[in-house]
């Protein structure tokens, strides 16, 4: 049989999938075990950082001190989009864009201005190839290295972006890790904060309010509060990064899953079609043997 | 002896977690100097800061702490800062090589902008690990 060939050439290329996306598999859950243990160290960071802000929140005369607080009429939205560098994660960033399409479509729609601060190139490439204006690429570090150094620089660079009234408004889009095999896209309020209150009476009263503050609660906050938000967009990094992984790392385990079904599959269709070859030469065998005799 | 529980943490790891004897540090309003049993307090830590630790026994550590706060209660003293590394842990070519870059960076700024401010900062910062390197390279209190 003449396919016999292209069947050993198909089990053989078959197999090389599976070891190629078992090694992939291997790498992702290496590089989320990574992730995971750095964000078990930068926790305490995150805790002491928001637990200060809470003492010390309801210090703060009124939101004239604190810039960073004051809603205004919202004309152009920010969005700092988080997705991945490579592909072969499975749904992972096709989930998330596909919802921040949504809501960009509905803020374009509403008479507002969006302007996109990209990190993973996979966002970038999308939001280019529909026509989008991204105002940032952020490209050094790359998302496998990325640390605290870098989520500053984006944070800050949002903050800016914010004080000289270029957005009115900052979102964060990014996927939240909520188990190894499900990852929500998250659309989260950045900037003005809304996530803490200022001002009498905020602030847990639980906490020793009686303390020294030097110089003054204000110049402390307004130094907090970059602090804090640079934690958060750490923390939105982080989330991305471990879903990222934990989703590609699912994606390759049903593509080697799949490869050594197939493989199962074809060799079976294989050895029937030698055992019938060699069936056929052995009948041609008697048959020419007994034409003889 | 009195005994202060000092907890550095920065975004990498936490540094410190133990008792010591006393602690001074430079704030953005000046030097602090904390002792066992100080009165809650709660300030920020200068831009490119150093801290003294003192030991139990009596020995002084030098640490390098940039950006960040303090705050002490119930005689425990956190430092959350950016970066933080001991005297010894401070890499001198490196710093070396941030300080002639923060340098070349400022001759050719404007004084007025904002990239001359961050990079005297950056300066700062290269100078201040740059000392304390030193420092600690000639002293046998560390550990």
């Amino acid at each position: 049989m003449a396919n016999l060939k292209e069947l050993r050439g198909r089990i053989k290329s078959v197999a090389s999938i599976a070891q190629i996306t078992r090694a992939m598999e291997m790498v992702a859950s290496m590089k989320l075990r990574k992730v995971q243990a750095k964000a078990q160290s930068f926790h305490p960071y995150t805790e002491e950082i928001r637990y200060m802000i809470e003492r010390i929140s309801g210090k703060v005369a009124s939101e004239g001190d604190v810039p960073l607080f004051t809603r205004r009429e919202v004309q152009t939205v920010g969005i700092l989009v988080i997705t991945s560098d490579r592909g072969l994660c499975g749904s992972y960033n096709s989930n998330l864009l596909f919802g921040l399409k949504r809501y960009a479509d509905e803020l374009i729609a509403a008479g507002k201005k969006v302007k996109f601060w990209c990190y993973g190139r996979k966002g970038y490439a999308w939001l280019t190839r529909r026509g989008f204006e991204v105002e940032r690429f952020f490209v050094e570090p790359p998302l496998d290295r990325a640390d605290f150094t870098a989520a500053k620089m984006i944070g800050q660079a949002l903050v800016e972006a914010f004080t000289d009234g270029t957005i009115d408004e900052a979102k964060l889009y990014y996927t939240r890790f909520v188990s190894m095999i499900k990852f929500a896209p998250t659309n989260e309020g950045f900037l003005p904060i809304s996530t803490i209150e200022v001002g009498k009476g905020a602030g847990d009263s639980s906490y020793d309010l009686d303390f020294l503050l030097e110089p003054d609660a204000a110049a402390v906050f307004n130094r907090l509060m970059p602090r804090y938000l640079e934690t958060v967009v750490f923390d939105a990094m982080l989330q991305s990064l471990t879903s990222e992984h934990a989703s590609r790392r699912m994606a390759m385990k049903g593509a080697t899953d799949a490869a050594v079904r197939m493989n199962k599959g074809l060799k079976k269709i294989y050895n029937r079609a030698r055992q019938e070859n060699i069936t056929k030469e052995l009948l041609d065998i008697v048959g020419g043997a007994s034409a003889v005799s | 002896m009195a005994e202060l529980h000092l907890r550095i943490v920065t975004p990498d790891r936490t540094i410190v977690d133990r008792k010591v004897a006393g602690v001074r540090f430079a704030g953005i309003d000046g030097s602090y100097g904390i002792l066992p049993h100080h009165a809650p307090l709660m300030t920020a830590i200068a831009q490119a800061g150093t801290v003294q630790i003192t030991e139990l026994d009596g020995k002084e550590i030098d640490l390098f702490a940039s950006d960040g706060f303090a705050q002490v209660q119930n005689n425990v003293l956190t430092l959350v800062c950016e970066a933080g590394e001991f005297a010894h842990e401070i890499d001198l070519e490196r710093v070396k090589a941030a300080e002639q870059k923060a340098r070349e960076k400022l001759a050719g700024l404007d004084r007025l902008s904002t990239e001359f401010v961050k990079a005297e900062a950056a300066l700062r910062k290269a100078l201040a690990r740059e000392m304390l390197a030193r420092k600690g390279s000639g002293s046998t209190t560390l550990s």
